[in-house]
């Protein structure tokens, strides 16, 4: 047999059906992987199931929560079937409120400076570093960057973030909310967002004759071959499942624009 | 009235292989008999699971139409794709029935069939879509046929028998012609004699 001369990176099996098999065995490890998407089109729980798989498997994993409070997510995380509070109680599954962080950080502050920001970096990658988290989850990167009010500040803030963690051996979801999903759109509400990820995963809604259907698109992944096909999902409480989206319903169908 | 059953169905389904799919036609006054006798022995001679999805009829219709011919369905579940489009239609006394939007919403019945699929506990299962028809009410012909394609390959892999009920003559001739290429069987009720 030939040797195959094929590069293959290790990967971080994410465990959300299907969502593997697109990613072709699943997340580069160490990659930084915005999660962008229109509200109520799945992000969080995309989010929670990624950690509590993780969990599943002995991983030790983080969560930012910058948009709901960290007790009304625990409980939102008791959907899924196969959670077990012994993931929190073990301390496998962490979950930290950002407004707690901010508060012992000394950042009760309307906007960041850089002092800030390398203060709220080294913050995060301590805890992480000290727990050892190797999948982290922080919900929404949206929200934080609202305090940072430079663009190259929070150009800095991600890069600088991305790097430290991928060095940890963190594969990191950066939650994102999105206004549209259409074709024009920026895959975050700031437009740096994109542009430092290693990948990039795009949820959303299309409207077919009045419903709304929601998809998954993974539109970049560095270090896999991917599939870059629009998936339909649905949220179940074995987690996020997934379909291929029937090509000819994109005659019908419209991706939603909610909020513009 | 003692309920007649076609025999000649339970006969003709004397081995089933679960990778495999079945078009059922029927007419339009029979269709409730040939599919009470499809599915019963299914249920009953190979003790077989499934799913019903109901697009031409309410779930709760088809469940209390079993009942009144003496066949326990609570172990089938339903997904109904008639009843959300009823104001109060989803307020039923039954739980093995979920209920989806609307019957365009094809990706959606095709996860919750998998979702109902991954949690049941039988091994042998079928996946009965009652009908090509009522479909095709609601979905443009070649997105329908692609849906059809999808669906029976999906099932076919995961090795779930694939039922599909159809009136022949009202199933647009792609459709039609796209089961009859995908089916590996075929059980042949549509000419109905009237007496």
């Amino acid at each position: 047999m030939q040797p195959s001369t094929e590069y293959s990176r290790d990967r971080c099996v994410t465990g959300v059906h299907g969502l593997d098999e697109i990613l072709r065995g699943g997340i580069p490890y160490g990659s930084t992987v915005l999660v962008a998407g229109t509200c109520g089109s799945g992000k969080t729980t995309l989010g929670m199931e990624f950690l509590v798989r993780g969990a599943t498997t002995g991983e030790a994993c983080a969560h930012f929560t910058a948009t709901e409070p960290s007790v009304k997510l625990l409980e939102n995380i008791r959907q899924f079937s196969f959670f077990d509070m012994k993931m929190i109680d073990s301390g496998l599954i962490n979950v930290f409120d950002m407004d707690v962080l901010y508060s012992w950080l000394g950042l009760e502050k309307a906007s960041f400076d850089l002092q800030d920001v390398y203060a709220l970096i080294k913050a995060i990658v301590d805890i992480v570093n000290t727990i050892g988290v190797t999948r982290l989850v922080i919900d929404s990167v949206t929200t934080l960057c609202y305090k940072i009010k430079s663009d190259q500040l929070i150009r800095d803030f991600l890069f600088t973030l991305g790097k430290k963690l991928a060095t940890l051996g963190c594969t990191t979801l950066l939650i994102a909310e999105i206004t549209s999903a259409t074709a024009n759109a920026h895959w975050s509400s700031f437009g740096v967002e994109e542009a430092i990820a290693d990948g990039i995963v795009v949820m959303g809604d299309v409207e077919r004759m009045g419903h709304l259907l929601r998809y998954l698109q993974v539109v970049k992944m560095r270090g896999t071959q991917h599939s870059r096909a629009k998936y339909a999902i649905e949220l179940t409480p074995l987690g996020v499942m997934l379909t291929p989206m029937l090509k000819w319903g994109a005659l019908n169908d419209r991706t939603g624009s909610w909020g513009n | 009235m003692m309920f007649e059953f076609d025999n000649g169905i339970a006969e003709q389904l004397t081995e089933i292989s679960l990778n495999s799919a079945i078009q059922v036609r029927c007419g339009n006054s029979n269709a409730f008999m040939v599919t009470a006798s499809t599915i019963v022995p299914l249920m009953q001679k190979f003790e077989m699971g499934g799913i019903y999805i109901s697009a031409s009829r309410g779930a709760v219709e088809i469940i209390q139409a079993f009942e009144t011919i003496g066949v326990d369905v609570s172990t089938i579940h339903f997904i109904d794709l008639v009843s959300s489009g009823i104001l109060g239609g989803t307020d039923v006394p039954y739980d093995n029935i979920t209920f989806i939007d609307s019957p365009i919403m094809l990706e959606s019945i095709l996860l919750s069939t998998l979702y109902r699929l991954r949690t049941t506990d039988n091994p042998r299962n079928f996946v009965f879509i009652d009908s090509v028809n009522a479909l095709a009410i609601y979905n443009e012909e070649k997105m329908l046929a692609e849906y059809l394609h999808t669906f029976i390959n999906t099932f076919r892999q995961r090795e779930v028998l694939t039922v599909i009920l159809n009136i022949p003559d009202q199933v647009p001739p792609s459709v039609l012609s796209n089961l009859d290429l995908y089916c590996t069987d075929l059980i042949d009720r549509g000419q109905v004699v009237i007496h």
